[in-house]
């Protein structure tokens, strides 16, 4: 490059200092030829300047993406999600709100009456509880089902899971399981050969399960020996 | 990706490096409008541009873990776009223009003289000058079209350029100037039938 060329460059990319920048200026002013050549490299950026840009296509991001790195497999995300650390942010309001908690549970524990007592009235009352649950009802649960390979029972006492308790085929086509059950009210459904799910029909009482069915009521009161 | 919004490059390149998609995805959103561009710009209209840009993204996540972050993330990948580029046009003209370093210039210039001593007939005055000026930035040869795209269309600076091609600041601004003056020399053409 001549050290015109240089000085046009350095013009133009607005390198020049204050003072070389007017005495290349004056210049111009003198030289026609040089005044056009800056004019039209000045255009020439101005025009350049306006060119259109092409646009990022739809959906360029995603398949760089997809193509650039694997996705993780999907129990990744389950164990991330556990193992990701999390800030806790409190306030006043919610740290009072604990604190009425804990109190309340502690308040709950030191006003709770001895259990021991209890349980030996309802070990005695009940003829057939076990000795190691005091409270603990043996109930046990008939269904007639000649001709099914398998019967089970699924309720709340077993987290709705019939491999949990199965029924065992007795004399006539009944079928009989024996299960522990602390007082309470229970739902439950026997599941015969596996798939078919029906209300026991010897339950005193039944109820909605919200799916166009219902389930059997088991009512177990502690001192009841068995239903 | 609402999780690494508004993060800087180094952010997300650090948590891409640890894998992370969104954060990835952030820095290719960010950076595809001038990437596409400039391979657009380099490549002209029948280039595949897109392909392009998106093999250079590709590969800037395959070689992310050597990335040291001493230089911006920005220039480093366009250096992989120019180096894209490169190849292609390599392959598209291999005997007209030798895209290596050493007699570089001298072989654009012939290169332009070529181009210029064939279209000297262009239908100017039926065309926007804006046209003509992509045309002209296209005919340019590989080394001056370069340095002008890197110049004037993606703005960089004279010390980025040089790290993204690896040329010394001098040998740029000359060929931006030799750009500048075949380009202002194709487009008289068009102010003198217009």
């Amino acid at each position: 490059m001549t050290d015109t060329e240089r000085l046009v460059q350095r013009f133009i990319d607005q390198e020049l200092s204050p003072e070389e920048r007017m005495r290349f200026v004056a210049r111009l002013g003198r030289d026609a030829a040089l005044r056009q050549q800056v004019i039209d490299f000045e255009q020439l950026a101005l025009d350049v300047s306006r060119l259109p840009r092409p646009g990022v296509p739809d959906g360029f991001v995603e398949r760089v993406v997809a193509e650039a790195v694997p996705a993780p497999p999907a129990w990744r995300g389950v164990v991330n999600a556990l193992l990701r650390p999390r800030t806790f942010h409190w306030n006043l309001a919610s740290a009072g709100a604990v604190a009425c908690l804990v109190l309340i549970g502690l308040a709950g524990l030191l006003t709770r009456p001895a259990v021991a007592p209890d349980a030996t009235t309802a070990t005695a009352a009940t003829s057939t509880t076990a000795a190691t649950a005091p409270r603990t009802v043996l109930v046990r649960l008939v269904v007639v089902r000649p001709g099914a390979a398998t019967v089970a029972v699924a309720g709340d006492f077993n987290g709705w899971n019939p491999a949990r308790t199965p029924l065992e085929p007795g004399s006539n086509g009944a079928w009989v399981v024996t299960i522990p059950l602390e007082p309470g009210r229970y739902e439950y459904m026997f599941v015969v050969n596996g798939q078919e799910w029906i209300a026991d029909p010897f339950a005193a009482e039944r109820t909605a399960d919200g799916f166009g069915s219902e389930n059997a009521v088991l009512d177990v009161r502690p001192d009841a020996g068995a239903v | 990706m609402t999780s690494h919004a508004g993060a800087d490059d180094t952010t997300l390149v650090r948590a891409s490096q640890r894998g992370d998609r969104d954060a990835f995805g952030i820095l290719v959103s960010r950076y595809a409008p001038a990437i596409i561009g400039m391979t657009a710009r380099m490549l002209g209209p029948a280039g595949d541009a897109e392909d392009i840009a998106q093999e250079t993204f590709v590969a800037a996540y395959r070689s992310l873990s050597s990335f040291q972050l001493s230089s911006k993330f920005s220039t480093w990948l366009y250096r992989i776009a120019v180096n894209k580029c490169k190849d292609v046009l390599r392959a598209r003209r291999p005997a007209v223009v030798s895209l290596d370093d050493g007699d570089t210039d001298e072989a654009a210039e012939e290169s332009w003289q070529a181009v210029d001593d064939q279209t000297p007939h262009w239908e100017l005055e039926q065309v926007e000058l804006a046209w003509e000026l992509g045309k002209g930035i296209d005919a340019l040869p590989a080394v001056y079209r370069e340095s002008f795209v890197l110049r004037h269309i993606e703005g960089l600076g004279y010390d980025e350029m040089s790290e993204v091609l690896g040329v010394n600041r001098d040998t740029l601004k000359m060929r931006v100037y030799k750009a500048r003056t075949l380009l202002c020399r194709s487009l008289a053409h068009v102010v003198k039938q217009s």
